[in-house]
């Protein structure tokens, strides 16, 4: 039952609290996957769409789509019809299969980057809260990676090899990778304090055991939200790099890059920049309600809100 | 209070030599000769070589980085390769648009997000907390420039209210200023609302359960007042905590809507430098970043304890 | 009344006292009468026209400093600072008298020895200052106004070699700031051109302020190019630089900006059809895009493989993807110079036309290709050369060459086409560019089409018929002599594809109506350009 304590208190809520029974009856839940949906709509829905986009992704070359790094310079700039669904681009390639291969770059991107953001900020942060010696150097490196701004990072490191996606889930880990660390070492910090922390050392667990079977499980919810923060983050970060110069490179199709490549003609074609913008907005969006349903699902403290 | 903002600054130290290390090496290591750009298409090895040299780019790592940390220690950030112009010249001019453009997108997302965040948490679960949510969603679901975009096209070029791009500086008058200045702020802040919006939101729900907050309901004191004198203050510290890690996500943001919007201001500058290895720029300019970032750490710290009585440090 | 009022009160009387009134949008007329708002092609990075080349610097460089002499339309060299000129009969002694009452910037006269210093830093810069040079006895001021440069060997094109607006230009300097080394920066930028450069204004990468210049004498003569007057209708000019074309065509139209180089041409429809701009070719010259491929490694060390893609390639494709639809920009080239210019030539230039994309890749088989990867640089923040790039991959791919796309930036990609190691190992295969039409308009600055091996422009190509055919140009003493050798140079290089042309495109310029005198040319010319 929840207490939505940000309206009025009226009778109703006393009344309802005289008249509860010894035995909780239980709400009626719908069962099944549809239950599910209904208790969990931000999971529901964030889920089902990212689900669609892999499924593009996965898809791609059964969906109607030509090679997408075909050029054909003289049918540029052609606007949507029959021949190309989304139009065509600058050099007569077809938005429809770029917008369709380029769900595959951009998950890539994304994931890729909350995956090894996460996986990297989990191990420093951990090694950072339980070891106490390194904190306070590992922090101060910390420090110092977050205060480069990510973008400039980002262009820096592609400067330094040639753009490609590989480079650009590099850089933009690295970018993320600090705040992981931050948020892990917090919690780790918080739980080493935990009387059932102190109780297994005092039993004698070593510490791999400490880590895997009492720290880790507690950690999990945080990262896992964090992660799609971050997935949903580098997503855009991609597109701002390719808009700069410093993405990936046009042969290989990604949502950021399509519109990086059309943007000064958005005056007169807009449509090359429209359809992957709404694709990646769509995509952002529904790995950020992800996020929030997980948070609120993961954590018990904040269930009780919503 | 004080000696904790002393060993604050000397823990900062560390933090900014290394960063200055870290962007150092990095440069030294990423292939691209400013010389070559320089020479221009006409010119012989030779030629390149004698303008590496004229720029001291041909001496060792260790010397270059020795000469350039204790020149920067004397508060001389060195000159620019390609310009001539000392490094810290270049990098005033270009502070005040970029300092402009930050005050008043924090000025525009701070008053905005705020008050969505409130009235989205005392209305949770209505139809309004979830507009509200998904139009702060979808400030940060689209990509920087596109909003700059259409924002540019819609009030600038058709409506003609607003200027298209440029920058005019506020000794020219405070509402030239503010009026190039609005749609870059609009267009950067809404990454920025989006964020305090939810923070806020988030927070204050967790505030509103609190027993205080159920005493003074009983009590009677009228909803205004325990959403912004008793709740907000109290949902404070998260908010600031974001709004200070938020300035970093801005510079980046800044960096676009300053070519979109033809803002003279230190992103451009700093990713020109880049593309062109003008390296006292890009290492003047991140120890710069590093600086304001660490300042502003320390500053979202000192605000904790006013808003938290109980933080000491 | 109470405190919270009043303060409010005080207030905003404080913001309207502090605005000056609410001020006029930015399209008002009246004092921005006389100041011209151009967008330049790029950043104007630095400001010194002998040390750094680029295009941008020297199109400013012309507002600053004078030239002795200067092309005209017609790419006839004329006189402008000089007065008048003498060369022995053995063609071995030049003379010059400078014109009288010529000033610098700061006060000071134009003195001979400020031109003597002058030559001497462009010499060492220039190619063919470099080659005057090398056969140079002497070079000196006579008196105050009298220079002469005696050589060991006759070089006849040296009135070009002063008058051409290929960079660098003969710049003349004070003899002060000229002593500076050619391959350093100098400060100052004093000259005696019809515009002062205002350094305190300077914002590089954002904005550069030119000031009129009172003391300036023009010529008498109808301007022309960089001959005749130069006579500037407006007192300041500001370059205002913009990183994104949507942004400059927006600023275009909303009249925040005068005059803009070069608009995309795929934004030019937008600028046509707002009654108050004109949109019109730039510059007659245009450019010639290229590829050059590394003679020094496999494969392009195969002959018989470089002619297989020349074979192929399709130059339709590549000029599109650089301007878009409009026909009116782009020529196909069957060879290396400027189209519609007295030396213009296509001899030997059929295998550009054969677009033969199966023939090719059985050339190449035949040819012995192992399939070693080719190392394309292609820089992603130049418009041109990434165009082109992604034309190049698909080129390459379909006659059955194994790619190895390297998307950098053109910084990276100036460095490293320079080193002559083995492509694995931070060499190279092959490189995109472009260069304007006004620098190749014959062999004389234009080191692209060199094949002397090492000495050669990137990429290295040796063929002697191609340098024996340049020597006979320079020795060539009329124009149907000129016109064999030219003839025999096109052929050769296309032969041993020295690099590989992609056609020849133009650009447009556009400005605002209330915009009087706009010119084309290789380089925007802002005398006699007034605003209404």
């Amino acid at each position: 039952m929840r207490d939505n304590l940000a309206r009025p208190l009226t009778e109703q809520d006393v009344v309802v609290a005289r008249e509860l029974p010894d035995i909780l009856e239980p709400k009626k839940r719908r069962s099944g996957l549809v239950g599910f949906a209904f208790r969990h709509p931000a999971i529901a829905v964030g889920g089902g769409v990212l689900l669609i986009m892999f499924l593009i992704a996965l898809l791609a070359p059964l969906l109607g789509t030509v090679d997408p790094s075909a050029i054909a310079p003289s049918k540029r700039t052609r606007a949507p019809s029959a021949d190309f669904w989304f139009g065509s681009d600058m050099l007569g390639r077809d938005i429809y299969s770029r917008v369709m291969y380029g769900a595959r770059v951009s998950l890539t991107v994304g994931f890729g980057v909350a995956f090894f953001a996460s996986l990297i900020g989990l191990v420093i942060g951990l090694v950072s809260g339980m070891v106490r010696w390194s904190d306070g150097i590992i922090m101060r490196v910390i420090d110092g990676m977050m205060s480069i701004p990510p973008i400039l990072l980002a262009i820096a490191l592609m400067a330094l090899t040639r753009g490609s996606m590989g480079n650009v889930i590099l850089a933009i880990t690295i970018a993320e990778a600090p705040r992981v660390a931050r948020l892990v070492r917090g919690v780790v910090l918080s739980l080493r304090e935990q009387p059932y922390v102190d109780a297994a050392i005092a039993a004698g667990t070593r510490m791999p055991k400490l880590i895997f079977r009492h720290i880790l499980p507690n950690m999990l919810a945080p990262i896992i939200v964090q992660a799609t923060y971050i997935c949903a983050s580098a997503m855009i970060t991609e597109s701002i790099l390719s808009f700069i110069g410093a993405g990936i490179p046009p042969s290989t199709p990604s949502w950021g890059n399509i519109m990086a490549e059309g943007r000064s003609l958005w005056q007169v074609k807009p449509f090359i920049i429209f359809f992957p913008a709404i694709f990646l907005s769509l995509t952002v969006l529904a790995v950020n309600l992800l996020g929030d349903g997980l948070r609120d699902a993961l954590d018990p403290r904040m269930a009780k809100r919503i | 209070m004080f000696g904790f903002i002393f060993r604050r600054i000397l823990t900062t130290i560390p933090v900014m030599g290394f960063v200055a290390l870290f962007v150092f090496s990095l440069l030294y290591i990423a292939p691209g000769d400013p010389a070559a750009v320089i020479a221009g298409d006409q010119a012989t090895p030779e030629d390149v070589a004698k303008i590496r040299a004229g720029l001291g780019l041909d001496r060792p790592f260790l010397v270059r980085f020795a000469e350039w940390f204790f020149r920067v220690m004397q508060g001389d950030l060195g000159t620019s390769i390609f310009t001539g112009l000392p490094v810290s010249q270049m990098i005033a001019q270009r502070i005040e648009p970029t300092l402009s453009l930050m005050v008043v997108t924090l000025f525009i997302a701070i008053f905005v997000a705020i008050p969505m965040g409130v009235v989205a948490a005392w209305k949770c679960d209505t139809w309004i907390d979830r507009v509200v949510m998904s139009f702060a969603v979808l400030g940060f679901s689209v990509p920087v420039f596109v909003i700059g975009y259409l924002l540019a096209y819609a009030f600038a070029l058709q409506l003609d209210w607003l200027p298209v791009q440029g920058y005019r500086p506020i000794k020219n008058g405070v509402w030239p200023w503010f009026e190039n200045l609005i749609l870059p702020a609009v267009t950067l802040g809404f990454v920025y609302i989006a964020l305090i919006a939810r923070i806020t939101r988030a927070s204050m729900l967790e505030v509103l359960q609190q027993d205080y907050i159920r005493t003074a309901r009983a009590k009677g004191v009228s909803q205004k007042s325990i959403l912004f004198l008793h709740a907000l203050k109290n949902a404070a510290i998260p908010i600031v905590t974001v709004i200070g890690i938020g300035v970093a996500l801005l510079i980046g943001g800044a960096v676009v809507t300053e070519s979109v919007f033809a803002i003279p201001g230190l992103g451009r500058l700093t990713v020109d430098a880049i593309l062109r290895r003008d390296y006292p720029i890009i290492q003047g300019v991140v120890l710069m970043f590093s600086f304001v970032y660490v300042l502003i750490n320390l500053l979202v710290d000192v605000l904790y304890t006013l808003l938290d009585p109980r933080i000491r440090y | 009344m109470d405190r919270r009022t009043f303060l409010i009160s005080a207030g905003t009387a404080a913001l309207v006292a502090s605005t000056g009134g609410l001020s006029a949008p930015a399209l008002s007329q009246g004092a921005n009468a006389k100041v011209l708002r151009f967008v330049p092609q790029a950043n104007l990075a630095n400001f010194d026209p002998i040390w750094g080349t680029q295009y941008v610097v020297r199109n400013a460089a012309a507002l600053v400093w004078d030239t002795l002499y200067g092309v005209d339309e017609n790419l006839v060299p004329q006189r402008q600072m000089v007065e008048s000129e003498e060369v022995s009969a053995d063609g071995l002694t030049w003379t010059f008298k400078l014109r009288p009452g010529l000033k610098f910037h700061d006060g000071e006269p134009v003195l001979a020895k400020d031109v003597v210093q002058s030559l001497k830093r462009w010499a060492a810069r220039d190619p063919m200052g470099i080659m005057i040079v090398a056969q140079q006895q002497e070079l000196t001021a006579v008196d105050d106004r009298t220079w002469k440069w005696v050589l060991k060997k006759p070089f006849p094109k040296m009135i070009l070699a002063l008058a051409k607006n290929n960079a660098p230009c003969s710049f003349i300097m004070p003899e002060r700031i000229a002593q500076t080394d050619p391959f350093k920066q100098i400060t100052e930028y004093i000259g005696s051109g019809p515009m002062k450069f205002n350094k305190g204004e300077w914002v590089p990468g954002a904005k550069a302020v030119f000031e009129k210049f009172d003391a300036y004498v023009p010529r008498a003569e109808k301007a022309s190019w960089l001959a005749g007057g130069k006579n500037m209708l407006v007192n300041r000019i500001e370059w205002v630089i913009m990183p994104d074309p949507a942004t400059a065509a927006a600023a275009l139209q909303n009249g925040e900006v005068d005059w803009w180089e070069n608009p995309i041409s795929d934004l030019v429809p937008v600028l046509r059809r707002n009654s108050n701009i004109n949109v019109d070719i730039s510059d007659p010259l245009g450019n010639i895009g290229a590829f050059r491929m590394n003679h020094l490694f496999a494969p392009f060390d195969n002959p018989k493989i470089r002619r297989a893609v020349l074979m192929a390639m399709n130059q339709e494709d590549y000029m599109r993807a650089i301007v878009g639809d409009d026909n009116k920009l782009w020529k196909p080239l069957p060879g290396f110079f400027t189209p519609d210019t007295p030396l213009y030539t296509e001899a030997g230039g059929d295998i550009l036309k054969r677009k033969n994309i199966a023939e090719a890749r059985k050339m190449i088989q035949e040819a012995g290709y192992k399939g070693e990867p080719v190392v394309c640089l292609i820089a992603q923040d130049q418009p041109n050369t990434k165009a082109m790039g992604d034309v190049t991959v698909d080129l390459l791919k379909k006659i059955g060459l194994n790619v190895d796309f390297v998307a950098t930036d053109w910084g990276t990609v100036g460095a490293r086409r320079a080193q002559k190691t083995p492509p694995g190992q931070g060499g190279w295969n092959m490189f995109h560019t472009w260069h304007a039409g006004a620098d190749c308009l014959n062999p004389s600055s234009y080191t692209a089409i060199r094949a002397n091996g090492d000495k050669a422009w990137f990429g290295w190509p040796t063929s002697k018929p191609v340098e024996d055919a340049i020597v006979e140009w320079f020795d060539a003493k009329d124009l149907p002599a000129e016109k064999t050798a030219m003839a025999k140079l096109n052929t050769a290089a296309l032969e041993d594809v020295v690099y590989a042309p992609t056609g020849f495109f133009l650009g447009y310029q556009a400005w605002r109506k209330n915009v009087t005198g706009v010119t084309k040319g290789p380089l925007p010319f802002f005398w006699n350009v007034g605003k209404a």
